[in-house]
């Protein structure tokens, strides 16, 4: 391990033990502009020859170490996937976006003609691709979320508190995301993408005993979650919204991830445990993909593939625009 | 009173040592101390960049210097418990985030380092009770954050 960062012993045995089984050596440093989940630069996806883990500056304790041990745990389970030549994410071709554009747009169609104050066609064509691009990104991380985040609290008890607060935060992050687009993007897609997060709160409120997960009672800001279990804390905001759509297919999420995500969490940490990870994610995302009829919008590549595909996005959202509308684009 | 221009040096090195430009940093640092040797601060804030840069002695050795110019400079001990940690000197890590925590209890590094020192001492019980102190402070400090981002 490189860094000068204090870290707890049970993390830096993790990292030491990630090492040790990646044959790698993980840089951990702490940087001002890190993403509030805190980096992963890591030798399969870029061309570096260390592994690095940033995390926010303004994280000294122990918030820090629950971003380094989830980042290790995803490094872990990648590296297991490479190293067996089979570490694949999402990406997508032509017919792919096309696929996915035409859909959407269809769906928007619907939306539209329900609508009194319609969207401007050059704003409705804009969304198309925005929207799919969100659910590559979407779907190439989510299903990974409750993966890492269990092996994390399995491995680790000791920042179970710490991922409580972690999770909570997550949670309200991604509930907010898309709400100033709501009115602008089909209806079904909103729902879907708030379904994809309730159903991973959910999952992870079962799935994280609750007794080991009490608040920390003494922080004022988080009396009023005192004396709730984690499962109440978790899924309270999701019983308090309108959206009862998201809760309906959150629901048949749900018991994707409980079908989808089955493993003997106790079982030897070798190559072959995190690789039976990288496969249960896998699972999980076809399961998803195919639960709302988006299997054709996406491909399993390499990551070189999707790195190559994000260089002609332009490309193929002009020809999959072109396909739907003909000459009447451009 | 320290000299008022070495206050100032001290505010300007603090703006490159934010922006990672360390050497600039230091050289405002050493005009802060030429023009008052008596600011805890000058030697503090040298202590500050050997420290992130892994020249953990010499960070130790100027938060010495900073802390025989004024006792009850918290962020000293505080910093001080940090290098004597990365030293792997336990027992004085614990003494020195226990006098940074004497004189300012709401310190979440200060905290987190007597943990993390009591764990490499095997004591697990205590360490979980300065955990649980650091955890609050951070998640205190971490809501505040997110409100003033947000404005929520």
């Amino acid at each position: 391990m490189i860094g000068n960062i204090p870290i707890a012993k049970p993390v830096r045995k993790f990292v030491f033990h990630a090492e040790e089984l990646l044959g790698t050596e993980i840089v951990i440093a702490r940087d001002r502009e890190a993403p509030l989940a805190g980096q992963l630069i890591d030798k399969f996806t870029y061309p570096v020859e260390n592994d690095y883990i940033v995390f926010p500056a303004h994280y000294v304790g122990l918030i820090k170490d629950f971003i380094i041990a989830k980042q290790v745990m995803t490094l872990l389970i990648k590296g297991a996937a490479a190293k067996r030549g089979e570490y694949k994410v999402l990406s997508f071709t032509e017919d792919s976006v096309y696929n996915g554009l035409r859909q959407i747009y269809l769906d928007a169609l619907k939306d539209e003609a329900k609508k009194e104050k319609k969207l401007p066609v050059n704003k409705l064509i804009e969304m198309l691709f925005l929207l799919y691009l969100h659910f590559h990104e979407d779907l190439n991380e989510l299903p990974w979320n409750p993966v890492t985040n269990t092996g994390v609290y399995m491995k680790l008890p000791k920042l179970r508190k710490t991922q409580l607060y972690y999770l909570m935060k997550e949670g309200k992050e991604d509930m907010d995301e898309m709400i100033e687009q709501m009115e602008i993007i089909p209806r079904r897609y909103f729902v879907l993408s708030k379904a994809m997060f309730y159903a991973r709160d959910y999952f992870l409120a079962k799935t994280l005993p609750a007794d080991e997960l009490m608040p920390v009672i003494n922080i004022p800001q988080m009396k009023k979650f005192d004396h709730l279990e984690v499962k109440e804390m978790l899924t309270t905001r999701w019983t308090h919204t309108a959206w009862y759509q998201s809760k309906v297919f959150g629901d048949s999420m749900l018991t994707i991830m409980d079908t989808s995500i089955v493993n003997d969490w106790n079982a030897n940490p070798d190559l072959d445990y995190y690789y039976n990870l990288y496969r249960i994610i896998g699972r999980t995302t076809d399961n998803l993909l195919s639960y709302m009829t988006m299997t054709g919008w996406f491909v399993w590549e390499p990551v070189k593939h999707m790195q190559d595909a994000l260089q002609k996005k332009d490309e193929y959202e002009q020809k999959a625009l072109r396909r739907i509308f003909g000459d009447l684009i451009l | 009173m320290p000299v008022k221009e070495a206050v100032e040096w001290v505010k300007k090195g603090k703006a490159y040592a934010a922006r990672k430009r360390f050497k600039e940093a230091l050289k405002a640092y050493d005009r802060a101390i030429a023009l008052d040797p008596a600011y805890a601060a000058g030697w503090f804030a040298k202590a500050e960049i050997a420290a992130e840069q892994g020249q953990f002695a010499e960070a130790l050795a100027l938060c010495d210097k900073a802390l025989a110019l004024d006792q009850n400079f918290a962020e000293a001990w505080s910093k001080k418990g940090l290098c004597l940690f990365s030293l792997e000197r336990f027992p004085e890590a614990i003494a020195a985030c226990t006098r940074a925590l004497a004189l300012n209890a709401n310190d979440p590094t200060a905290w987190y380092i007597k943990g993390v020192s009591l764990d490499e001492m095997g004591r697990p019980a205590e360490a979980q009770e300065a955990f649980g102190k650091s955890l609050e402070l951070e998640i205190i400090l971490d809501m505040e954050a997110e409100k003033k981002r947000t404005g929520r």
